[in-house]
Order: structure tokens, then sequence, then C-alpha cells
């Protein structure tokens, strides 16, 4: 459903930060990033929903029979994709100073017309479906709460809220537990796993620990010195684990 | 050679004593006017208490024009500093266009304006409101852009990502952010307005700067003390009003 072909980015600097990214991702996979700091993991997920403008390659998604070629779209098409691929930050990224239910409603945004928005008149079904996904990520009791007054974990879960209210068919998730908690941690990977695997939603995720990606991933991607030097199970041997993040020459 | 410190104090030294020079400006010509000066104050005392009462609508008047020249002008200002932000202009074009219209509008004073929309609209207050409105664009439009640049561009990038355009961005995720700060800034100018206004009235544009300069061309000293007097309570009581929303907003802020 992902097809990622030739894929390269420099940095502005000059630098070759990714320099020949190949792989694909399949229906209903959950498939972890792993690599070093600084290897452009992040700039690769920006890649995809064109957060940032690759320099080279290839990037095509398939949803339901249509394809959407990624690199080549235009600002029209790369909102269709945008609205094709929801995000999950590290910074959870919440309008603190609006209430929980208003930055689950921001999921609809890019179906609902600019006039509509501006008014902030949401449709009935809309505003039912966001207290559903509060629902399902457990806290539809912090609905008329202002985000900013959430802990970080009940942060990321509306931002899952949100995601879940976008519908899209892919999920991007940029390292979305580095700032919590190892306990809030699984709570909140529990929750991107089952919406990945409930709504049949593939998702990506860059993960900086090697045990989460061992749990919650059906398949692990290694990003080293611009190239993807590892594809396959989640569960990496210690020779993997070396070829990944490198030992002692790191 | 100079040492480096000295250069600064002896080229204010400088120009202080050339300025003296050049002004005329004499410490004697000072207290020989005082005796002028007590006898002009004196004139005025006691204040005329009977115009007391027909003065407050012209003072309720510079009140109004100071809030409609503000309300007009955060209305001219937000599109203006969201065009000069760095991080939501469209292009850099368009950037140098705004900023331009701010600098302009700064640079040209409020009272210039004032006396061209007196000939161009005649003598009142709408004058004087529209002298507000465009003048005021200079430094709001720059506080706001200074704002606008200061936001978390996480939550902008958010919006953004799941397909919505620029202006949904700019409702949704950069207005929430920078509403303390617009709301402080406006209440700031609303404050420099009513005086302004007041010497706007000066030159024709309604309200009670107008009353003070008919009552000076007229030498109706007693009436001016009584203008002044007024002048005096509009400027408190705008003063409070804006130091108490100004305190309700950041009270609010604080509780969350």
């Amino acid at each position: 459903m992902l097809t990622v072909d030739h894929l390269r980015k420099r940095l502005p600097d000059g630098k070759l930060l990714l320099r020949d990214i190949n792989f694909s991702v399949g229906e209903g996979e959950f498939v972890a990033i792993l690599g070093l700091s600084g290897t452009g993991k992040t700039i690769l997920l920006r890649c995809i929903n064109r957060l940032t403008t690759p320099d080279g390659g290839e990037i095509v998604l398939t949803d339901n029979g249509s394809s959407l070629n990624i690199t080549e779209s235009n600002a029209g098409e790369i909102r269709e994709v945008r609205r094709r691929i929801g995000m999950i930050f590290q910074g959870f990224n919440l309008v603190k100073r609006r209430s929980v239910i208003e930055n689950v409603l921001i999921g609809k945004l890019g179906r609902i017309s600019v006039v509509r928005s501006l008014m902030r008149r949401f449709e009935d079904g809309d505003v039912e479906m966001a207290h559903r996904a509060l629902s399902r990520v457990g806290i539809l009791d912090l609905a008329d709460r202002r985000a900013g007054t959430l802990s970080g974990g009940e942060q990321q879960r509306v931002a899952i809220a949100r995601s879940i209210v976008q519908d899209p068919c892919l999920l991007l998730a940029d390292e979305p537990v580095a700032n919590l908690d190892p306990t809030t941690a699984e709570v909140v990977m529990n929750h991107l796993r089952s919406i990945s695997v409930d709504n049949g939603i593939s998702a990506l995720a860059v993960l900086h620990q090697p045990e989460l990606a061992r749990k919650y991933a059906t398949r692990v991607l290694g990003v080293r010195d611009g190239v993807i030097v590892y594809d396959g199970d989640a569960r990496l041997s210690d020779d993997d684990f070396e070829l990944i993040y490198g030992g002692n020459n790191a | 050679m100079l040492k480096n410190r000295y250069v600064v104090p002896v080229l204010f030294l400088l120009f202080f004593i050339w300025s003296i020079i050049c002004t005329g400006f004499s410490i004697r010509d000072l207290i020989e006017g005082v005796p002028n000066l007590s006898n002009f104050l004196g004139c005025m005392f006691p204040p005329a208490w009977d115009a007391f009462v027909p003065l407050i609508s012209p003072a309720i008047e510079t009140i109004q024009m100071a809030f409609l020249g503000t309300v007009f002008a955060v209305a001219l200002s937000v599109p203006v500093a969201l065009l000069a932000a760095n991080n939501i202009t469209p292009s850099k074009h368009v950037k140098v266009f705004a900023r331009s219209i701010i600098a302009f509008t700064r640079t040209v004073p409020d009272i210039v304006f004032a006396l061209i929309f007196v000939s161009a609209v005649g003598l009142g207050p709408v004058p004087g409101i529209l002298a507000l409105a465009i003048h005021s664009v200079g430094m709001l439009g720059k506080l706001y852009a200074e704002a606008i640049e200061e936001v978390d561009p996480g939550p902008v990038e958010a919006v953004e990502a799941v397909g919505a355009g620029k202006l949904q961005a700019v409702y949704y995720a950069v207005l929430p952010q920078v509403t303390p700060s617009f709301v402080a800034s406006t209440l700031y100018r609303f404050d420099i307005n009513v005086r302004s206004s007041i010497v706007l009235g000066l030159v024709g544009a309604g309200g009670i700067g107008f009353e003070l300069i008919m009552a000076m061309r007229l030498f109706r000293y007693h009436e001016m003390l009584t203008i002044l007097i007024i002048i005096f309570i509009v400027v408190m009581l705008s003063e409070w009003a804006s130091n108490s929303i100004r305190a309700h907003i950041i009270g609010e802020e604080v509780l969350k």
C-alpha cells in the first residue's frame, strides 16, 4: 500500500542524509523504524506526508485500488495525500488553549469546507465520532478540559483520537512515546496497535527502543548511513542489532 | 587618540551643547516667563463648573473615537500581520509589501492622517477615527506579527498534516496561541488612542480636544480648565478599564 523507491533527501547544509531508501508497507502492517539518532528517521516520515519535500525518488500510496504519487503531487494533491495519512508527533502538537474535543475535531478539517470550519460548525455525526474516538482511548471524561492541562500520556491519546477521526489508511508515528514514562508508553503503544488492527490502518512508527518494536511491531526497518540495512522480523538477533546500531564504532 | 570609552560621552556632550545653542534654549527666558505662566493659570481659576455637564457628551465622543479607531485598526492589523509574519506569509514579496504598510503607517504621525482626512471628509469625529485606525496599524501590525512568529510550530504542522489548508491552520492553531498577546497589545493601543484622539480634536477631528482648542481661541480660560479636568478623568477611566480587562484575562490564563 505504500512503496518508497530510491528516496533521497539532502539537508540544507548539503549533507546527503537519506541516500537510497527502498521499502514497502503492506495492508495492516505495523512497521517500526529503528536507527541511531540523526540518521534521518524523522525526515523519512516527513517525506511520506510531504511536510518535507524529498530531493529524489518516488513514494506511492495505494488506497482502495487508487494510487497517489506523493513525490509528484502539487499543492492540492498533497492535501489529498495528507487526508489519507495520519501523523502522531513526539511532542503531541495539540492546540493547548483549546478543549480536548476541539483538538480531536481538527482531524476532520481536511474534509470540511473552509467556510464551515471558520464558523466552527461540525456536523453532529462528526462530533459523535470524536466522542467515540475519545472513549476508545479511554479519556471521554476529559472532553471539555483544556488540552494544555492534560498529562503527556493523556495528550498523546488525544492526538491518537484526532487520527482516528481523520480516518486515514496509513498512520505515521514519530517517536510517539519518547516523552512518556514506561508505563504510559505501554498504554499509548497499545492504543496505536489496536487502532491499527481494528481499523485496518497500516502503521509506520519511528521508535527509539528495540524492545517496544519487538513487542508491538510486525516488522522492523533498520536505517543506517542513509540506507535501509535491515528489513525483517521484529525480533532482532544480536547480529541484527549490531547491524543497525553498530556497536563500538557508532 | 581618545580611548574608546570616552567617545560616546564626548559626542553626547558636544551634541547637547550644539542643540542648546541652535534651539536658543535659555533658563533666563524660562524664569522671566514664570509671571506670564502664573498669570495665565490665574485666569483659568476657578473652573467653569456650569460648563461641565455640556462637555460630557464631547468627552464620550472622544472615547468613542478611540474605541472605533482601535476596533477598525484591529480588523486591518490582523491580516496585515499574518502576511508580514515570516512563518505564515505566502511569499517573500507579500511579506515585504505587508511590512511596508506597517512601516508607512507607523512613520506618518496620526495628526498628519487626521489633517488629510479632515480636508477629505470635513470636520468631526470621522476623520479622527480614520486617522487612529490607520496609524495604529503601524504598531499593532508589528506587535501582532512578532507574536505570530513566536507561536509553537508543532500544532500548526499537526493541523496541516491532516490535509487542512493554510487558512484553517491559522484559524485553528495560530490564533488560539496568540490571543493573550493580541488582547494585551490591543488594550495598550486603546490607551494610547484615547490620548491621541484628544490631540486629534485640536485639528478639527471632534471630541473634547476640539472643545479645548475652541475654548482657547475664544479666550474662555475657565472653560479650558474644566476641559482639562474632564480630560484627566477620561484618561484615568480608560486606563482603569483596560487594566481591569487585562487583569481579568491574565487571571483566566493563570487559572487555565
